[in-house]
């Protein structure tokens, strides 16, 4: 007999989301798994207005801001956790039009829920916020007794719950994003979440898309790089491969050295990699 | 085609507009369609016993295509033509009974009487003095869209058709089509979402110029390219998809801004060849119109856009607001349901061009059936009550005086507010 497949397709954050839900009986589970994404988008958005731009009003004009959005509220704290976590690679208040600003700038309370910064700045949950809206999505469908299934943003942000149906891993293959048929790396996942994060490739051309800047420097990262990472939160493993691509190299060490085995960052501006690779891998 | 296919294939057209016009919502959305079609679905006796008596004036193309239509009704049947130039004349003949009486002057026809209705098929400016003569001699009055040439002549039409207590319909036979009232069914559930623009378009890439035979004048067979007869695009195309954007924003526009110009076809013709107009609704909502006489590659469509989706009823698709799946869960997903468990090649985009949506919809069924005759039989049931079909003349009303307005605002250059003193129905 075969396995029961429930699909919810929809656009959120910005890409196309897809949310695959094996076991019957979880129709209300995968709503609530969209809805989740869908309230992680209201709240974090900066495409229109959000708790995120009200808050992005009053740190640019040099206020204080007091936040009552739970969601916000959750996604900040993760925020400082992920920050620590890629020595400040990644850093949501990064904007070209304020150089030097950053995380280090932002003074903000979880337990009274204030934020303030020392200087005008701008929250910007890209890199982070997919990965974040797929462990809301996951911890819905976990509530609702969910032991398998896939959840997709936009391909670049995977999260899976339990084992695959069959048994064992989900297996994923991450394509070479300048060679057709090119793998950089396959890997199984198991109760964990995979995001890839690329300055070459489809998309990376996209309108509007936003440039990859390193905190430390400020500066633009234009090297062709392709960085994975695997972690049990979306949110952390989205970080860490934005982390990972505007590393310098001492600091791209660090962090890979920190996961061996579900941290990649591939070098490509010779010419096309090859494939998997596990030299070049943890060479920046 | 035999009788019994005919019968067979015009039982399924009914029941066909009967379902999709069951429930309250579409009752008070079509309550003509619903009228109509219980009518004919009532009617048992395939055989025109006692059908409704027509005489139809103008038996050109338009005109012998409606006799044509009127002879598969049940309950309506051609006896008398007119047509002012021979040669249609002779053209309808083969499709009319030895016994149908010919005129060349439309006055002679009513005199001669034998007729309970005139069906009106002539040029756009002679439509409101037809009427008024049927509306005179006491007969009920068919007539093609637009409905005059003026928004006065229009709103007269109406208050003839009033005082005289005479049946008044306008052909508009998308009114009447499974296909539009299906989507509008689905488009009153909420399947689109909120409806907030419809795009519209009649592109052809031809003259619109016919041939004028030695016997008659370019005026005379090229009505449509002459300000004095017709308002050209506005009038032949625009007022059937304005009823369609009335009928689905359920209100006239409040306003129509437009701009108008001979730009390809410089052939001494008085109407414009290519048209584009905004009307505005309430609520922000909108009707954004072009036509134009030399690309068709867009034909002729309505485009109705909700926040869920969007229904194209000329193709007779329905379209949500789901993006393209991704092929590799595609595969992963397949490959559950047999057993098979292979590596998922994922990583792409996460940002993906938002072009025009390729997927082929679903569809909203077409009928292969023709609607005009349904129409015919609706416009039979009504003469026979005495009462027209509810709500189609009001619709009829609004899309004439709206393709009009529209071209008013194109001659002007200026924004034009929906009248205020025009005739209540």
């Amino acid at each position: 007999m075969s396995i029961v497949a429930q699909v919810e397709r929809f656009v959120a954050m910005g890409t196309r989301v897809e949310l695959h839900v094996f076991g019957g009986g979880f129709a209300d589970a995968v709503i609530a798994a969209r809805r989740a994404i869908e309230g992680v988008d209201d709240a974090l958005t900066i495409h229109r207005p959000s708790p995120t731009t009200a808050v992005n009003d009053e740190l640019l004009a040099g206020r204080a801001a007091a936040i009552d959005d739970p969601v916000l509220i959750e996604a900040l704290i993760a925020i400082q956790d992920v920050h620590a976590l890629t020595d400040g690679l990644f850093d949501p208040a990064i904007d070209q039009r304020f150089g030097g600003a950053g995380w280090g700038d932002v003074v903000f309370d979880p337990r009274t829920a204030r934020i303030a910064a020392t200087r005008p700045l701008a929250l910007d949950f890209g890199g982070f916020g997919k990965g974040f809206a797929l462990d809301r999505a996951c911890a819905a469908l976990r509530d609702a007794g969910v032991v398998s299934a896939c959840l997709s943003a936009g391909e670049s942000s995977l999260a899976v719950i339990g084992e695959h149906p069959l048994g064992g891993g989900w297996p994923f293959a991450i394509p070479h994003p300048l060679v057709d048929g090119g793998v950089l790396v396959e890997l199984d996942l198991i109760d964990e979440a995979l995001s890839i994060s690329t300055t070459v490739g489809a998309g990376t051309h996209a309108p509007e898309r936003a440039a990859m800047i390193r905190p430390s420097d400020g500066a633009i990262v234009t090297a062709a790089r392709c960085a994975v990472a695997v972690d049990r939160s979306g949110g952390r493993a989205e970080a860490l491969s934005t982390a990972l691509l505007v590393a310098d190299d001492a600091g791209a060490r660090r962090l890979l050295e920190g996961g061996p085995t579900r941290r990649f960052l591939y070098d490509l501006s010779h010419e096309a990699a090859p494939t998997v690779d596990v030299a070049r891998m943890h060479a920046a | 085609m035999t009788d019994k296919d005919f019968d067979l294939t015009r039982r399924s057209f009914i029941d066909r507009v009967m379902m999709a016009t069951a429930g309250a919502g579409m009752a008070a959305a079509a309550p003509w369609a619903v009228s109509a079609a219980s009518a004919a679905s009532a009617g048992a006796d395939p055989v025109k016993t006692n059908p409704v008596r027509l005489g139809v004036i103008g038996t050109g193309d338009r005109g012998r295509t409606l006799i044509q239509n009127i002879n598969k009704t049940r309950n309506c049947a051609v006896v008398s033509i007119c047509d002012t130039y021979a040669p249609n004349l002779a053209k309808a003949r083969q499709w009319v009974g030895p016994t149908t009486r010919v005129f060349s002057d439309h006055r002679a026809m009513l005199d001669a009487g034998g007729i309970d209705a005139v069906v009106i098929a002539t040029p756009l400016h002679l439509h409101a003095r037809h009427s008024f003569d049927a509306f005179d001699a006491g007969l009920h009055v068919w007539c093609e869209k637009a409905m005059a040439r003026t928004i006065a002549d229009c709103g007269a039409m109406v208050t003839r058709s009033q005082a005289a207590n005479k049946v008044l319909q306008i052909g508009h036979q998308r009114m009447f089509h499974p296909t539009y009232l299906n989507a509008l069914k689905r488009a009153q559930t909420g399947e689109i979402g909120s409806l907030t623009q419809i795009r519209a378009s009649w592109h052809r890439n031809n003259a619109w110029r016919r041939a004028v035979p030695a016997d008659a004048t370019d005026r005379q067979i090229n009505w449509r390219l002459y300000r004095d007869s017709s308002a050209g695009l506005m009038t032949e195309l625009a007022t059937h998809q304005l009823q369609v954007g009335n009928w689905f924003f359920d209100a006239p526009p409040t306003r129509v801004i437009g701009s108008g110009s001979i730009c390809f076809w410089k052939d001494g013709r008085e109407v414009y060849d290519h048209v584009a107009l905004i009307y505005e609704y309430s609520g922000g909502r909108k009707f954004i119109y072009t036509s134009l006489l030399n690309n068709a590659r867009y034909g002729c469509e309505e485009q109705i856009q909700g926040s869920k989706g969007t229904i194209e009823p000329e193709l007779g698709r329905i379209y949500q607001e789901v993006p393209a799946k991704v092929l590799a869960l595609q595969r992963m997903q397949k490959d559950v349901a047999r057993g098979h468990k292979r590596t998922v090649p994922i990583g792409g985009a996460t940002w993906f061009p938002e072009l025009p949506v390729t997927t082929p919809g679903e569809s909203l069924g077409w009928g292969e059936y023709d609607e005009t005759m349904l129409q015919f039989e609706g416009f039979g049931a009504a003469v026979r009550a005495g009462k027209p079909l509810p709500g189609l003349l009001r619709q009829a009303y609004q899309a004439s005086v709206a393709s009009l307005l529209g071209e008013q605002a194109m001659d002007r250059g200026e924004a034009m507010t929906w009248p205020t003193n025009l005739v209540a129905i």
